[in-house]
C-alpha cells in the first residue's frame, strides 16, 4: 500500500522541464532578436516549464567551442530527447516550434 | 541546378565579407543550412576553430560598437552629473541600465506645467531651466538645473505631475530616463532617493529666494543673478540667451531686458550681441546683482561639501573601460 502512494505521489510531482541553451553574440540585432522570439515562444507554449540558458560566446568563447557551436544566434534543446539544434534569429516561429518538438502537426508531416 | 545557383549566390555574399570572415566562410559547404542563414542574414557571428576565437560579421560588429559607444557616452555621462557621480557602483550600474543619453536643444520644452512626467532628465553640459506660468504670457523663472542636478523632482515626491515648465536654456547632452522606470530604480537605490532628497529641498530654497528676489530687487540685479547663475550651471562665461528667454525668466518686458542688458554692456560688465552673452568682468557683475546670488551660491557650495563634491565642478573626461567589441579576442 505504501508502495503504491509513493508512486502515485511521484507521478503527482513530475513535471517535464524542457532545458535550453542559447548561444548569442552580445547586443547584436539577431541575437537581441533570437532572446525577443525564444522568450515569446516559451511564454506562449511553455509557460514556464522550461529553463533557458542564454551564453554569450563574446564572453565565453571557450563554452561555445567546447559545445560545438559553430555560428551564433544558436539555440539548443538539450532535454528531453530528442536533442535538437535551431540557427538564426527565430523569427520563423513554425521551425523554432518543430525542432522544440512542440509543432504536433508538423511532427506527423515530417 | 539548385546546387549552382545557391554557391554562386553564396559566393557573392562572401566576396563582400573582410578577408578573415571569407575564410572560413568558404569551410562551410555550399547549400548548408549555415549558409542558408547567412545568406538570410540571420547570423551574427561564426566561430573560427582553426585560429579559436570569433569573427562577428560586420552587421553585428557595427551594431555593437554603436551600442557600445552610446554606452560609454550614458557612462562617462553619469560620472559629468554632480547627483549620479556620487553614487556608489552598484546603484550606478542600475541606473545605467535605464538610462540613454540626448541632446536638448536650445529653448526646446521637456516638461509642461498639469503634464504627467513622461522622462526625468539628468544634464550634462546643458542647463535647464524651470519657469512658474501664473497666465500664458505671465512666467517667473524659479529655478535652474545644470550638471548638478535632476529636472523632474516631482518624481521623486511621489507626484507624477509637473508644476512648472523646464526649458532648455543653454543646449547640451543630458542623460534621460523613462519617469516609471525611475520610480522602480528609485526604489532600488538609496543613496540616490537620499541625494534627491537633500536636492530637492536645495531646489525649494532657490525657489522660495527666487520669489522673494523677485519682489524686492530690481530688473538689473535680477539680470546679473541670473546671467552668473547661468554662467555657474553652464561651466562658462559665454552662453547663447534671446532677450525673449531672458524677459520670460525674469518675469519682465522684452523693452526692460534691452535697456538693463544695454546698462550693463556699457559699464563693460558683459557682451551682449544677438543673443550672444559673455561675462566680462565678473567680480563687477557680482557687485551689480542682489545678495541672493551670493546667498544661493554659499548654498550650493556648503552642499557640495558636505556630500564630497570638489566644489561645483567634477571632471567631465573620465576613462571609460574597454569597449565590448574588443573582447573578441584570439583565444591562447
Amino acid at each position: 500500500m505504501n508502495r503504491q502512494r509513493k508512486s502515485k505521489l511521484r507521478d503527482a510531482d513530475f513535471t517535464t522541464v524542457v532545458m535550453l541553451r542559447l548561444y548569442i553574440a552580445g547586443d547584436a540585432p539577431n541575437s537581441v532578436q533570437a532572446i525577443a522570439n525564444l522568450e515569446a515562444i516559451c511564454q506562449e507554449y511553455l509557460q514556464g516549464g522550461h529553463k533557458l540558458e542564454v551564453i554569450d560566446v563574446l564572453k565565453h568563447p571557450r563554452r561555445a567551442m567546447a559545445d560545438g557551436v559553430l555560428v551564433t544566434p544558436s539555440l539548443a534543446k538539450l532535454s528531453p530527447n530528442p536533442v535538437a539544434n535551431i540557427i538564426g534569429n527565430l523569427s520563423d516561429k513554425s521551425k523554432v516550434l518543430l525542432a522544440l518538438g512542440l509543432a504536433r502537426k508538423s511532427r506527423s508531416v515530417q | 541546378m539548385n546546387d549552382g545557383s545557391t554557391s554562386r549566390a553564396s559566393a557573392a555574399v562572401t566576396t563582400g565579407y573582410p578577408v578573415r570572415l571569407q575564410g572560413v566562410l568558404s569551410q562551410l559547404a555550399n547549400g548548408s543550412r549555415e549558409r542558408r542563414a547567412i545568406d538570410a542574414g540571420e547570423i551574427d557571428a561564426i566561430i573560427d576553430y582553426a585560429r579559436r576565437n570569433v569573427i562577428l560579421f560586420p552587421a553585428a560588429r557595427r551594431a555593437l560598437q554603436e551600442g557600445a559607444r552610446a554606452r560609454a557616452i550614458t557612462h562617462s555621462g553619469l560620472l559629468a552629473n554632480s547627483l549620479l557621480a556620487v553614487l556608489p557602483h552598484e546603484e550606478q550600474r542600475r541606473l545605467l541600465q535605464g538610462l540613454e543619453s540626448v541632446r536638448l536643444q536650445l529653448g526646446a520644452v521637456l516638461h509642461e506645467p498639469g503634464e504627467a512626467l513622461q522622462f526625468v532628465y539628468f544634464p550634462i553640459d546643458s542647463v535647464v531651466c524651470l519657469i512658474a506660468t501664473v497666465e500664458s504670457h505671465k512666467e517667473l523663472g524659479v529655478g535652474l538645473v545644470g550638471p548638478e542636478g535632476m529636472v523632474g523632482i516631482s518624481d521623486v515626491l511621489e507626484a507624477n505631475v509637473s508644476s512648472v515648465r523646464a526649458l532648455v536654456a543653454a543646449m547640451g547632452m543630458a542623460l534621460r530616463m523613462e519617469a516609471t522606470c525611475f520610480w522602480e530604480t528609485l526604489r532600488q537605490c538609496p543613496r540616490l532617493r537620499h541625494e534627491l532628497y537633500r536636492y530637492t529641498d536645495d531646489k525649494l530654497t532657490l525657489a522660495r529666494q527666487a520669489l522673494a528676489c523677485n519682489c524686492f530687487h530690481s530688473a538689473e540685479q535680477r539680470l546679473a543673478r541670473w546671467l552668473l547663475m547661468i554662467g555657474d550651471h553652464a561651466r562658462s562665461r559665454g552662453f547663447f540667451l534671446t532677450q525673449e528667454f531672458l524677459a520670460r525668466m525674469l518675469g519682465v518686458r522684452r523693452v526692460t531686458v534691452t535697456q538693463v542688458a544695454s546698462s550693463l554692456q556699457n559699464r563693460a560688465l558683459i557682451s551682449y550681441k544677438r543673443g550672444n552673452i559673455h561675462i566680462v568682468n565678473r567680480s563687477g557683475l557680482e557687485a551689480v546683482s542682489c545678495r541672493c546670488y551670493r546667498r544661493l551660491k554659499d548654498l550650493h557650495e556648503r552642499t557640495a561639501r558636505a556630500i564630497g563634491l570638489p566644489g561645483q565642478l567634477i571632471s567631465r573626461k573620465r576613462r571609460v573601460g574597454n569597449a565590448p567589441w574588443r573582447q573578441c579576442l584570439p583565444l591562447r
